[in-house]
């Protein structure tokens, strides 16, 4: 009895000591042939995920010394938890797609490999190939450590049945009529609200700071007052200045009038944690409007294409004031400890070449390169109206701090919102919180 | 009919009978919402008021979780991780507590005592430091930071099986080490059958416990070939587009071993737990 | 020391060995690792950089710290004691003699053993305001919806709520405790005229101090490492740990700062303070358990 018993335990330890080293091996084993393997970590999800792999697979078809494997992992704009974990226990990718803005702060903790060396042997007109703004995210003292991949701007989305079943002519809200005032995108969604028994929403007009199923963001709305977010001569963080200001007294005022717990109670009822994009409140019609970005142009074709959608300006704070938005975007960078520089390299500036972003345009991207983004024969109709809105996009400021600093102001939203806490207090905690960090990476 | 009898028979046993129910009522609603919800179709899903019972099956929906989601592939690494850690725990705690409970020798009992503090550290106080000294030593995305610990001792099962040894007569070994016999024949030959019932209460919680661990494979494995259920599940839903209803089969699938388990050893979950805590 | 007590001492520490081995390289030496690595700010690549005490003057200024520290706090304050009250009465419960009682205590004690993260799924499915049972029924009662998930004055105690699932385990040990119990102390009682309830509060309820100062002790630990629930119900505390950082406990807040913002040096900072914390918290359950805990007449 007790002998098998022992060789039972003796059998789950060889298994587990075998289960716990086998990884090591076969990763050995791949590279002894000519074919140099990399690996692409991204965040992304469908739909964009899917265009990414079809991606990969064109350039590996055009690249026969070079396999790239696509690897989804987990992880958001500013959450790299997996990047920087592996990067550190030496199992990272070679490549790596980031939000654009955190650049900056991602090559100040170390986790970036500086690429100015070898882009500069490769092809150094890089640089003057792409936009300013996206190229200028991609620095951090000097050295550049990524190359844009794409870029976006947020519109105002609008269900057309609801706006009209409100008692308006979707017609109104035509760009060709310009922006309209926040005043009267209010007065329209306040009459698409619709309530159950209990008093919970059952349907809402306009939520102008969710950030579950849409993109009603600090910076969103910061920029449309005229909001500047930091000083780069100085590299201070200006979060107390006087269009942040507006911009989070608009969203505080808007979930008063709305009522902040009923609006909370309404998104975690239709957009719950990971809530699949086919149930996306938008798209199965229980919002009128939201702000999002172009990327929503596919998913409304993929999972809803029934649905009777329009988008315009940005509402604005007056009426015949110009037009505002934000244009961000993602990169392609190298995490430290990447063996194969010079294919990584290859790989991310195909990706980041004309080919590769003419080929994420397909998912409803828009490109950073100047020559794909001077052809509108390459959007289609509704593309457009997003390239246009280019024209007044600000971007968030390239700090070393921008993902601490996204974070910061993220709560400063919360705590204006659903708390109906001071603006002012909240926006100079941000300050607090964030300038010591950037004074200490700067 | 005795009336005073029925009295007596509703206090006794009627109103008991009542309150259990509603308790276990209690304890199983979630769980009965998950199954009801892992069969229902898109449709049902979002409808209001809910529906109790599915309308309809979808049993599409577990093959889904077994097809779409890569639930296999989580399956079997969750299996070896907590096999793994059931084999390190079973064979170092039986070992140590010998040593700290058959063998009288100085300076015992402080370290025993040490070893009984070390349970009020919370564990993620070693968390930041470990994983820089494991990164250090090229453990990371490998099952060794899992799997290795649980072969140095957990102060809970040390307590346990010290109680158990504790209880057994003296004179059990001291026959053999005066016939010659070292103690680590005492311990193989004698001590080892003897601990057989509560080995079993050890392996079934480390097993279980380890089946269910979400931080640390958060933190140490990278790569999804390594994910076992727990992590594997929430970041394959982050990541794809994953119905509730498939998530509930999933989730369904996640806890049947874990059930099935305690069905077939019943006694050893209820004895483990009553093992040693009583008089703590 | 005579040839026995060296070969037992030998022996001893060779059997201990593997215990010691574990204390030093998996306690001790990360405890003063991260004690090291709490005055410098290090980012987990390249070295780490002395900069004194300024992770802790960093610290106390730091409103997320003193919030996380606040939730886990609360969370401790309700789910400990509700946690003992439940377990107390589910053992009652378990030890009535009714035929069927293997039954429901299986029902009862199941849930404490499985999976939390698969649990937690459940949860959010389980309490969404419009689809799931929990508000179904409770609109059956006539009660508000309450939205669990989304409310920052509810997230916390629907984790308090989800956590008395795990009652099962705790309250098997109340049963043991209950059944340790001799007999003839309720039947003095009875003869003494006292009711069922006297004879909870004056014999039941003292008997089991011990096994409730464990309980405790148990829970006070398990408490203060509260994060699976709140990770997975937060999918990952991206931007927020639920509304209003609602769910940012302690050990999450640790988590996000070594893993998402790399600041390792901050968050060995914060690690210290639980580990302080803690041992200051479990000293004084012990010297405060000296005032009721009846430790009978063994």
């Amino acid at each position: 009895m007790k002998r098998s018993v022992l060789i039972l335990l003796t059998g789950l330890l060889c298994l587990s000591v075998l289960a716990a080293n086998g990884k090591k091996e076969d990763t050995a084993a791949a590279s002894g042939s000519d074919v140099v393997s990399l690996k692409f970590w991204t965040s992304h999800t469908p739909p964009d995920s899917d265009t990414l792999k079809a991606m990969v697979e064109t350039f590996n078809a055009g690249h026969p010394g070079i396999e790239v494997e696509f690897i989804q992992v987990p992880g958001s704009e500013t959450d790299v938890a997996k990047l920087m974990t592996a990067v550190r226990g030496g199992t990272g990718p070679d490549a790596y797609m980031l939000d654009r803005f955190t650049i900056a702060q991602r090559a100040a903790s170390g986790v970036l490999e500086d690429i100015t060396g070898v882009m500069n042997k490769k092809d150094s007109a890089m640089a003057s190939a792409h936009v300013p703004y996206a190229w200028a995210e991609t620095q951090y003292k000097g050295k550049t450590y990524g190359l844009p991949f794409d870029t976006d701007s947020r519109v105002l989305y609008f269900n057309k049945d609801l706006v009209k079943e409100a008692g308006y002519d979707p017609a109104v809200l035509d760009p060709s009529n310009g922006p309209q005032t926040i005043e009267f995108i209010q007065e329209i969604a306040d009459k698409i609200n619709k309530t159950d028994g209990t008093g919970q929403y059952t349907q809402v007009g306009f939520i102008p700071y969710d950030t579950k199923y849409s993109q009603g963001w600090h910076y969103t709305w910061g920029f449309v007052f005229g909001g500047k977010f930091a000083d780069l001569a100085s590299m201070k963080v200006t979060p107390t200045d006087p269009g942040v200001v507006a911009g989070y007294q608009f969203i505080k005022d808007w979930a008063a009038h709305m009522g902040p717990q009923k609006v909370e109670t309404f998104i975690s009822t239709y957009a719950p944690p990971n809530n699949p994009p086919e149930q996306d409140p938008f798209l199965i019609g229980k919002v009128g409007m939201m702000v999002n970005g172009d990327w929503v142009l596919h998913s409304i074709k993929q999972y809803h294409p029934e649905l009777n959608w329009g988008v315009t300006y940005l509402p604005v704070p007056e009426k015949g004031d110009k037009p505002a938005t934000w244009a961000g975007g993602w990169s392609m960078v190298i995490p430290t400890g990447c063996k194969n520089m010079d294919e990584a390299y290859e790989f991310i500036s195909w990706m980041c070449g004309e080919e590769g972003e003419k080929m994420y345009m397909k998912t409803a991207h828009l490109p950073t390169i100047k020559s794909l983004l001077a052809d509108d024969s390459s959007f289609d109709a509704n593309h457009l109206f997003f390239k246009e809105c280019l024209d007044f996009a600000s971007s968030r400021p390239p700090i070393p701090a921008g993902a601490l600093y996204w974070d910061g102001l993220t709560q400063a939203m919360g705590e204006v919102t659903l708390n109906q806490g001071d603006v002012k207090a909240a926006l100079q905690q941000v300050a607090d919180q964030v300038q010591p960090q950037l004074d200490a990476l700067k | 009919m005795d009336w005073k009898y029925v009295k007596k028979h509703l206090k006794k046993k009627t109103v008991p009978r009542i309150l259990l129910m509603v308790m276990c009522l209690f304890y199983l609603l979630p769980l009965y919402w998950m199954v009801a919800t892992s069969f229902k179709g898109s449709e049902e899903l979002s409808s209001f008021p809910p529906t109790l019972w599915p309308h309809k099956f979808i049993w599409q929906n577990y093959r889904d979780a077994v097809e779409y989601i890569p639930f296999l592939k989580y399956f079997i690494n969750s299996l070896i991780i907590a096999l793994g850690v059931t084999a390190g725990s079973v064979l170092s705690n039986s070992f140590i507590a010998y040593g700290f409970s058959r063998i009288q020798w100085k300076g015992r009992e402080v370290l025993f005592l040490i070893a009984i503090a070390t349970m009020f550290i919370p564990f993620p106080v070693t968390l930041v430091a470990l994983f820089d000294i494991f990164a250090k030593i090229g453990w990371i995305n490998t099952y060794l930071p899992l799997i290795v610990p649980s072969f140095l001792g957990q102060a809970l099962y040390l307590f346990m099986i010290r109680q158990f040894l504790m209880s057994l007569p003296k004179d059990l070994s001291s026959a053999a080490i005066i016939d010659g016999a070292s103690e680590f024949t005492v311990f193989l030959k004698i001590m080892l059958p003897l601990m057989k019932p509560v080995l079993a209460v050890v392996a079934i919680f480390s097993g279980v416990n380890a089946w269910n661990d979400f931080l640390t494979p958060l933190i140490y494995l990278q790569t999804e070939d390594l994910y076992p259920l727990s992590i594997g599940l929430q970041f394959f839903r982050a990541e794809h587009n994953v119905a509730f209803s498939q998530l509930m089969a999933a989730s369904t699938l996640a806890i049947v071993p874990v059930v099935i388990l305690f069905l077939l050893f019943q006694r050893f979950f209820v004895e483990g737990i009553t093992v040693g805590a009583v008089k703590g | 020391m005579t040839k026995t007590e060296k070969r037992n001492l030998r022996n001893g520490l060779i059997f201990v060995s593997p215990w010691i081995v574990g204390f030093l390289c998996l306690q001790v030496y990360p405890i003063l690792y991260s004690l090291r690595l709490s005055f410098t700010r290090y980012s987990g690549f390249g070295k780490p950089v002395s900069v004194g005490l300024e992770n802790f003057r960093t610290l106390i200024q730091d409103p997320l710290f003193t919030k996380s520290l606040y939730n886990t706090f609360f969370y401790t304050v309700w789910a400990v004691p509700l946690g003992v009250v439940v377990a107390i009465l589910i053992a009652l419960a378990m030890n009535q003699r009714v035929r069927e009682v293997a039954v429901y205590r299986a029902i009862l004690y199941l849930p404490s053993i499985l999976p939390l993260f698969a649990l937690s799924f459940v949860w959010i499915v389980f309490s969404n305001p419009r689809f799931g049972l929990l508000n179904y029924i409770l609109q059956g009662l006539g009660l508000p919806i309450i939205d669990f998930i989304g409310n920052p004055v509810w997230t916390k105690p629907s984790i308090v709520l989800l956590a008395q699932l795990g009652a099962g385990g705790p309250a098997l040990i109340f049963l043991a405790g209950l059944r340790g119990i001799p007999r003839e102390l309720y039947e003095s009682a009875e003869i003494d005229g006292a009711g069922a309830m006297r004879s909870f509060w004056s014999i039941t309820l003292p008997m089991l101090t011990p096994v409730i100062l464990y309980d405790i002790i148990l829970g006070l630990s398990m408490g203060l490492q509260v994060f699976t629930q709140a990770y997975i119900i937060t999918s990952g505390g991206v931007n927020m740990a639920g509304p209003n950082n609602s769910l940012l406990f302690y050990v999450f807040y640790i988590y996000k700062n070594a893993f998402q913002y790399t600041r390792m040096g901050y968050a060995s900072a914060l690690v210290w303070v639980l580990f302080v914390i803690s041992m200051i918290l479990a000293l004084s359950v012990f010297k405060w358990a000296r005032s009721w805990v009846h430790y009978g007449n063994e």
